[in-house]
């Protein structure tokens, strides 16, 4: 007894007896939570949200969605919405595959162009054939699984590398078919048959017609692909909390010993392959019926990487965590198509990266103010040494005229702009290495090359500047945040 | 009069298995019986691993035959091996980490449960029975152990727990395949001197409660002491001796295999 | 038979063969120390053909060269090797060696973030049409070799020449230096080898370094024999350097040479007999068959794991 005249409460050991230990059972429980859970107020946001039911969060998101074409006019908009529950499905059907099974399949977009082709071919001119809408989606859905089957078979037993590069091939082959496969003769024909229009696509498909309802504008793609979305995301949650998912996440963790606890490892595989092709072929025929047309580049490889950079953004194997994922690059992308939204993203980009990693916020006070005068610097310093390196203007909104006078802008902005980036470049490696202080002094001219080469060079090439975001972004997560948003941080044996 | 034989339930017939150019088990003859506790001991790289490999199915034998109930199992998928009956702890731990303790075992029980794909996702009353059932399964099987991975420990991920209580939850999920014979690769590795002894007596537990024949790899004289009807030597892939563990224990060629030729004479 | 169109194509396939065998000797010899296989290293091989360009361009440009002709193409390879090692070096100490310890699959998605960071970069660089090294212009193309049916021109020997002389220096130095000896070790074991004094790192840094300057001098040694060098073609020859290596089988070096020679003549003899289109198709078909068949490949170990 203390002097308060209370029993010292001495932990107890976890066996003696049934009684309850008050307090003391539900704190152990809690320290997974601690041990994991993201500090400070992302960390509360995070566990507030987790509180709501998912039912309830689906159905916000998916309300949402189904309310945009009542809050624009802009059919344009309605499309990018399409695109994005587009873009959802496909992430679904990837995150089966990387995230339940634990496969790098690099071929994934071979099957939603499959699907999208398939599609086509029974519901165009190509052949003549127009299949109704009910018997057309689902016989493409299964050839997409039978197809994920076919080509998951000689799969199963390669390695995560080999499979990798074995399903890339696939991708590259399935686009070498396409492209080529409007002169192939066979055997019963005396000309040449036109299977997939080769480099021109199939073009003229019919709008789908399910059950009686007529969808032709993009409003009624939009609500389609939500109802798709919806049943996909319950039926893909279902199957998670059932033996099958547990089937999955095992042989994620350890395909040998899942294995020898009785799990049929092989046959697994072949079923998260045959279900991300069955989505991926879903996806394609909603794909094709709202774009009217496929073309072999429609499924090329800057599409593959979009989607990866989706799934690892949200965090693998969290179904959640890639439909964000997907929303915000997929949104990110559009944005990047017009220079003042791209401009927005950019800066926004940067202000949230140093906000992020530049503490205390003293320092990041000290480097917005260095790199502003050292913008203000160089400005002069190119105007006094040569007027063509600052006759250039930035063509744009509003915040375009704010970067007047303050952004080097040449004449000839090509060739600066090249160099510029490999300056950049340069210096991000150069900072990478530094520490201290030198690392905030250089920080100021990196930020001003990365403004610079922005200004000149990427803002004007959204196509490429897309594909070079998204390549820095997989590996920046790679090294900074593997599991993502989303994504639990895993332990692993190596 | 001699009493009714047991009937041999795991059956091992000069089986061999190289390795490039070594031969890592050499002609082995090995038998359980029925409900029995063998302890299968030697020095390292003597093989006892790859025994169980080659049991469970990781490694095909290059000659011989293995037997359960007197059906071949030469040549089965590993999953499949398991299926009838076999299940197996690891010498280096290899738990479902990121999974929580009951999913874990749960996992297990994917052998002999047949809810599809369709029902799962449907939630037909026969899938939710089944899953019920597993739930039941699960906490049964963690129940074994007493306190230690039951209540709020159910939904902990794996790697939460304690070294000794990993080990414990191995063997629970090895049972959740519902075996008749257990494999267990040094159960005891690592641990103190009072789970050690916990250890012993689970095993002990084990065949009078659950009803498993246990096939086990030890290096603790004391707990082999303790558990085992029958004691197996091996070295360098072959059986050296085998009897009780006092018959075993004192074999000179045990000894020499373990302290090597000096000690053996002057044992 | 037509022998000449024959010869032809075992020229060809020579040729190309020796250009695919540098590229795979790259990809087994990371593969052979890291487990990883080094998807960036066909943008490696692209960076360094647009290298040689590049000097080419600063000597005047095909048609105005300012030095003799052997000094030019000492210099693009030089540039070639030396930019393509550089750069293989940053790849590995960014994108990789953060990740060693990471699961398997986290190296493998930033190594295509890596490869697709590079395209685009060229991309960006360099446009996305073809520039054209132009041998015929500063070369004299008939001349070379022309007895009976074989007539290979002067380019393609030095090429081979070149090709080959690199893989025999690569052996002896593998087998014969300290270096090679402690790639070796590395190899077959990382930890053992760091426990008996090997600075590891610093013998992954050569082996990328090694591996990237030999994909580079194949750049260079492309564009010269094909002329065009374009953003997209480390995608395509990054694959079959890749088939190559694993039909070889991984992590063997005279394998991986082995492998790009035969791998060269596939692709050689299908375009001269069959067709161009379908080639991809055929090497892919290859690939898979090794794969299944032999996943070891021809002259590799069977990797055997403790359980």
């Amino acid at each position: 007894m203390d002097e308060h005249g209370d029993e010292k409460r001495v932990p107890e050991p976890p066996d003696a007896g049934n009684r309850p230990r008050i307090g003391v059972d539900e704190w152990v429980a809690r320290s997974g939570e601690r041990i994991t859970g993201r500090p400070g107020w992302t960390g509360q946001l995070a566990r507030a949200l987790d509180r709501v039911p998912p039912a309830a969060r689906l159905a916000v998101v998916v309300g949402l969605t189904a309310l945009v074409p009542f809050l624009t006019d802009n059919d344009y908009i309605v499309r990018v919405a399409v695109n994005t529950v587009l873009f959802g499905l496909l992430a679904l059907g990837l995150n089966i595959v990387v995230g339940y099974a634990g496969l790098l399949d690099l071929g994934y977009i071979a099957f939603y162009g499959f699907g999208a082709y398939a599609y086509a071919v029974l519901s165009s001119e190509q052949f003549g054939l127009h299949w109704p809408t009910e018997l057309a989606i689902p016989v493409v859905v299964i050839a997409s699984a039978l197809l994920g089957l076919v080509l998951g078979l000689p799969s199963r037993r390669l390695l995560g590398d080999y499979l990798a590069i074995v399903t890339l091939f696939f991708a590259q082959i399935f686009v070498v078919l396409t492209t080529n496969a409007d002169r192939i003769t066979l055997p019963w024909n005396d000309s040449p048959t036109d299977f997939t229009g080769g480099p021109n696509g199939i073009a003229g498909i019919d709008p789908m017609k399910l059950f009686g309802i007529q969808f032709g504008s993009t409003q009624s793609y939009l609500w389609l692909s939500l109802a798709v979305f919806t049943l996909v995301i319950v039926g893909l949650h279902l199957l998670n909390e059932s033996r099958t998912g547990r089937a999955w996440r095992a042989l994620r963790e350890d395909p040998l010993a899942a294995e020898l606890m009785s799990i049929p490892v092989n046959r697994l595989k072949l079923l998260a392959f045959m279900f991300g092709a069955a989505t991926a072929g879903l996806t394609g025929t909603i794909f094709a019926a709202v774009q009217l047309g496929v073309f072999p580049q429609n499924f090329d490889l800057p599409l593959l990487i979009t989607l990866y950079a989706m799934v690892i953004l949200g965090g693998v194997g969290s179904l959640p965590g890639v439909v964000i994922g997907a929303i915000v690059i997929s949104v990110s992308l559009e944005l990047l198509r017009d220079p003042d939204n791209a401009r927005l993203l950019f800066y926004g980009a940067i202000l949230l990266g140093l906000l992020a990693f530049m503490r205390p916020w003293t320092r990041l006070a000290a480097v917005a103010a260095g790199t502003i005068v050292f913008g203000v610097v160089a400005y002069q310093l190119a105007d006094w040494i040569r007027p063509a390196w600052v006759s250039g203007s930035i063509d744009g909104g509003r915040l375009a005229s704010l970067l007047e006078g303050w952004v080097v802008h040449p004449e000839y902005p090509t060739r600066f702009g090249n160099i510029g980036f490999v300056l950049l470049i340069t210096a991000v490696i150069a900072l990478s290495q530094l520490r201290g202080l030198a690392r905030t002094l250089v920080a100021i001219p990196t930020l001003y090359l990365a403004v610079f080469v922005w200004e000149n060079r990427l803002v004007f090439q959204p196509s490429v500047t897309r594909i070079l975001l998204l390549g820095a972004l997989l590996i920046v997560l790679m090294n900074a945040r593997p599991q993502g948003l989303l994504g639990t941080s895993r332990v692993e044996i190596v | 009069m001699a009493a009714q034989a047991r009937p041999r339930i795991l059956e091992l017939k000069r089986v061999s298995k190289a390795f490039g150019g070594l031969q890592v088990i050499d002609g082995l003859d090995l038998h359980v019986d029925e409900g029995e506790i063998v302890s299968v001991i030697g020095p390292n790289g003597a093989g006892k691993t790859t025994l169980f490999n080659l049991i469970t199915g990781v490694y095909a034998p290059d000659h011989g035959e293995i037997l359960l109930d007197g059906r071949s199992l030469v040549g089965l998928a590993p999953h499949k091996i398991t299926r009838r009956g076999i299940a197996r702890t690891f010498q280096t731990l290899r738990l479902f980490l990121n999974m929580t303790v009951k999913e874990n075992v749960m996992a297990a029980a994917y052998g002999h449960t047949k809810a599809r794909v369709w029902q799962s996702i449907l939630r037909t009353p026969g899938a939710r029975r089944e899953e019920r059932a597993i739930h039941e399964l699960a906490e049964d099987k963690l129940g074994f152990f007493g306190q230690r991975l039951m209540g709020y420990r159910w939904n902990q991920p794996a790697y939460s727990l304690s070294y000794a209580n990993r080990r414990r939850l191995e063997i629970a999920r090895a049972t959740a395949t519902n075996p008749r014979v257990l494999l267990l690769d040094e159960p005891a590795a690592g641990m103190n001197p009072t789970e050690t002894h916990e250890i012993a007596e689970l095993i002990g537990q084990l065949r009078t409660e659950g009803g498993y024949t246990i096939l086990v790899i030890e290096h603790d004289m004391h707990v082999v002491e303790g558990i085992s009807d029958r004691v197996v030597a091996l070295d360098h892939g072959t059986k050296i001796a085998e009897g009780s563990f006092e018959a075993v224990a004192t074999d000179p060629r045990v000894v020499e295999a373990y302290l090597g030729t000096k000690a053996a004479a002057t044992k | 038979m037509d022998v000449d169109f024959f010869v032809q194509q075992v020229v060809n396939g020579l040729t190309l063969g020796s250009v695919y065998a540098l590229i795979a000797l790259g990809y087994t010899m990371v593969y052979g120390i890291l487990k990883l296989l080094n998807f960036a290293h066909g943008e490696v091989y692209m960076m360094g053909a647009f290298a040689g360009y590049g000097v080419l361009t600063v000597l005047g440009g095909p048609l105005a060269l300012s030095v003799p002709v052997l000094v030019l193409i000492g210099l693009m390879l030089a540039a070639a090797m030396l930019g393509a090692g550089a750069l293989g070096v940053v790849i590995e100490r960014f994108a990789y060696r953060p990740l060693r310890n990471a699961p398997r699959i986290a190296p493998l998605i930033s190594a295509l973030g890596v490869s697709f960071f590079l395209q685009s970069t060229a991309l960006l660089l360099f446009g996305a049409d073809f520039r054209s090294y132009e041998t015929y212009e500063f070369v004299d193309l008939a001349s070379g070799i022309h007895w009976g049916p074989l007539n290979i021109s002067v380019v393609r020997i030095g090429v081979i020449l070149t090709s080959f002389g690199l893989m025999i220096g690569l052996t002896l130095l593998v087998a014969r230096t300290r270096l090679g000896k402690a790639m070796r070790a590395t190899a077959y074991d990382r930890e053992a080898a760091a426990m008996q004094g090997i600075d590891v790192d610093r013998v992954i840094v050569a082996t990328f370094f090694i591996g990237s300057l030999l994909a580079g001098a194949a750049g260079v040694m492309v564009g010269l024999v094909f002329y065009k060098v374009y953003f997209l073609m480390g995608f395509l020859a990054g694959l079959k350097g890749f088939t190559a290596a694993v039909i070889g089988g991984i992590g063997s070096i005279p394998g991986a040479m082995l492998g790009g020679l035969l791998i060269g003549f596939a692709e050689a003899f299908i375009t001269g007999y069959v067709s161009s289109t379908f080639q991809d198709f055929f090497v892919f078909s290859i690939l898979i068959a090794i794969l299944l068949l032999r996943p070891s490949g021809l002259l590799g170990r069977a990797d055997i794991q403790k359980v």
